[in-house]
């Protein structure tokens, strides 16, 4: 090296990857926390003293540029703290429509009223188009049950069974549904006949079918997203190898797919074209859409600094700049659209909470005690090992 | 450390009474830096991203308390990096655990031969080594302000310095042979 100066000067050509548009985010970032911060009184800035800043739940405020506006559309600018209600137990839900939570305990159905019934000992339920039905599994074992737990039809298989999905109703009265068979990929129809296996050797996502068709999305054991028509078992489309996905995603017009992996999300058209993708921290992330639009609120979580944030992207060629709704210490689990698409529910691990977020005010509800409503005792165990782990709020109009 | 120069204090000044545009002036003036830096300790877009962003949301929302007669980069960088430095030992950690992770490659498209081997020549050293190269070269800062924002002692932030120079010297010499 011939000096400091040479060294100096080489430092500084070296760039961070995407310098710009990291730039444009943490703007947006900044200005929020700095709009919603506390100010000092002028007396106890004088005072010099430095007092903590408490702020358990910061909200991010969101890009005022153009895009940002065009990209959130009639979802509120920001969802603050600074109107959380806590309650102990869920009593209602703010919208209607019902959950089915897949607890540590096994699935349970939660009523508007906030009442709840657990479905028996399955391990994981799914619903049916409209609610009438949950898809079930437990060891060897698929079944459809009626929301009372009464069983309507059982099959046995051969190996694990696991993600069990139902189709939407393509003709009247006529679903389909998915589940894994170990690593096998089978469909039965929604009345327990005609069983069959799609694919012999498949990746451990489950798979997700397309809204409006018998078009089924799963993962290959080398990453490729693949569309199968469930009745022929014909490829649609297949996408290059990448990261194992851990969550399918279709939007509600099924002409966008996302596939979320621990590293990554991959956001591709309904036609297999990728639109583009995120490299993500390592650590917990889930996606959901916003109800009839292809916005998507993505967890994004924060090795650096132990906090998960909700961001609200756009499944387009430009996903629009992240618009922060929300941020909070610790991980972020399951998160649930209400049918009527004015709240987002999502599951705060570390609090064993769970957030209400309305999207078009900025309120926040929040109930406590969640592990223990769904049957588990926490003490002494690990809020991750007792936090329900998926949790859908059905069911959306029909449009 | 010097003080700050006095646009810096108006950009204070203005934005703790309230001023976006004075505060997008102060971003401006040092998100590249601290972003830059992040990125160099880390080694990882999107780690170095959240680790300078994390830096600035915790900064404004403390603005109000800070005291506008002290410059506002040290006060900064320390935060970017020992939270770099942090983040990197808890990477180190979990690939000692398992063989996930990867790291960002340097965007090495438009630089000179000298950069590229700066470039890979960090990426040999640890995260300590690095911290310390970016803070004396990258940030400018002298070995006893390295030592008082990285709480170490002076002699260990010179002997720091002078390994990492010696591998990065070596290293160059390395490609150039």
């Amino acid at each position: 090296m011939n000096g400091d100066g040479d060294l100096r000067r080489a430092l500084q050509r070296i760039q961070a990857p995407d310098e710009l548009d990291a730039q444009r985010r943490a703007w947006s970032l900044a200005r929020a926390a700095f709009e919603a911060r506390e100010p000092l009184s002028w007396e106890r800035r004088h005072r010099g003293g430095l007092l903590a800043a408490v702020a358990a739940a910061v909200l991010l405020a969101a890009a005022i540029s153009p895009p940002g506006r065009a990209l959130v559309g009639s979802v509120r600018d920001a969802v603050t703290d600074e109107k959380v209600t806590t309650q102990p137990a869920l009593t209602s839900l703010p919208a209607s429509g019902r959950l089915l939570v897949n607890s540590k305990t096994g699935p349970w159905i939660v009523q508007a009223d906030g009442s709840k019934r657990p479905l028996g000992p399955w391990w994981q339920g799914a619903w049916s188009p409209n609610a009438e039905f949950v898809v079930v599994t437990r060891q060897r074992e698929v079944a459809a049950l009626d929301p009372e737990g009464n069983t309507r039809w059982s099959i046995g298989r051969s190996g694990i069974v696991r993600g069990a999905s139902w189709s939407s109703e393509v003709n009247p009265r006529d679903t389909r549904i998915a589940y894994l068979n170990g690593r096998a990929l089978r469909v039965v129809g929604g009345n327990g006949r005609e069983d069959k296996e799609l694919r012999r050797l498949v990746g451990i996502s489950a798979p997700a079918w397309r809204p409006g068709a018998f078009e089924l999305a799963f993962s290959t054991v080398d990453g490729r997203i693949e569309l199968v028509d469930a009745e022929s078992a014909r490829t649609v489309w297949r996408t290059v190898p990448g990261e194992i996905p851990k969550q399918l995603v279709w939007s509600e017009d099924g002409e966008r797919l996302l596939a979320l992996g621990d590293q990554s999300l991959r956001v591709l058209a309904a036609n297999g074209r990728k639109l583009f993708s995120l490299r993500l921290p390592v650590g917990p992330s889930g996606v959901v859409f916003v109800r009839a639009s292809h916005r998507f609120v993505m967890v994004r979580y924060s090795p650096a600094t132990g906090r998960s944030d909700l961001v609200l992207l756009q499944a387009e060629v430009d996903p629009g700049e992240a618009r922060f709704l929300y941020s909070a210490p610790g991980e972020f689990g399951s998160l649930a659209m209400s049918p009527n698409g004015n709240w987002l529910l999502v599951g705060w691990v570390n609090a064993d909470q769970w957030l209400f977020l309305r999207l078009t005010a900025a309120k926040v509800q929040a109930v406590s005690n969640i592990s223990q409503q769904f049957g588990v005792e926490t003490a002494g165990k690990p809020l991750a090992n007792t936090f329900p782990e998926t949790v859908s709020w059905c069911c959306p109009a029909s449009p | 450390m010097v003080g700050p120069g006095r646009q810096e204090r108006s950009w204070i000044r203005g934005a703790q009474a309230g001023s976006v545009s004075d505060l997008e002036a102060l971003f401006r003036e040092h998100w590249p830096r601290a972003h830059r830096a992040a990125f160099l300790v880390v080694q990882d877009g999107a780690a170095a991203e959240d680790i300078a962003q994390e830096a600035f949301v915790a900064a404004m929302r403390n603005l109000d308390r800070f005291d506008r007669r002290r410059p506002f980069g040290p006060w900064l960088h320390r935060i970017v990096v020992n939270r770099a430095i942090d983040w990197a030992r808890a990477r180190t950690l979990r690939r000692e655990s398992s063989s996930v992770e990867g790291t960002d490659e340097f965007d090495t498209g438009d630089l000179g031969t000298f950069s590229q081997g700066i470039a890979a020549g960090l990426a040999s050293l640890n995260a300590e080594h690095r911290a310390v190269i970016v803070l004396r070269y990258l940030l400018e800062y002298t070995p006893g302000e390295i030592a008082e924002l990285l709480d170490l002692p002076r002699g260990t932030v010179n002997s720091r310095l002078r390994r990492g120079l010696d591998r990065l010297e070596a290293i160059l010499d390395r490609e150039q042979a």
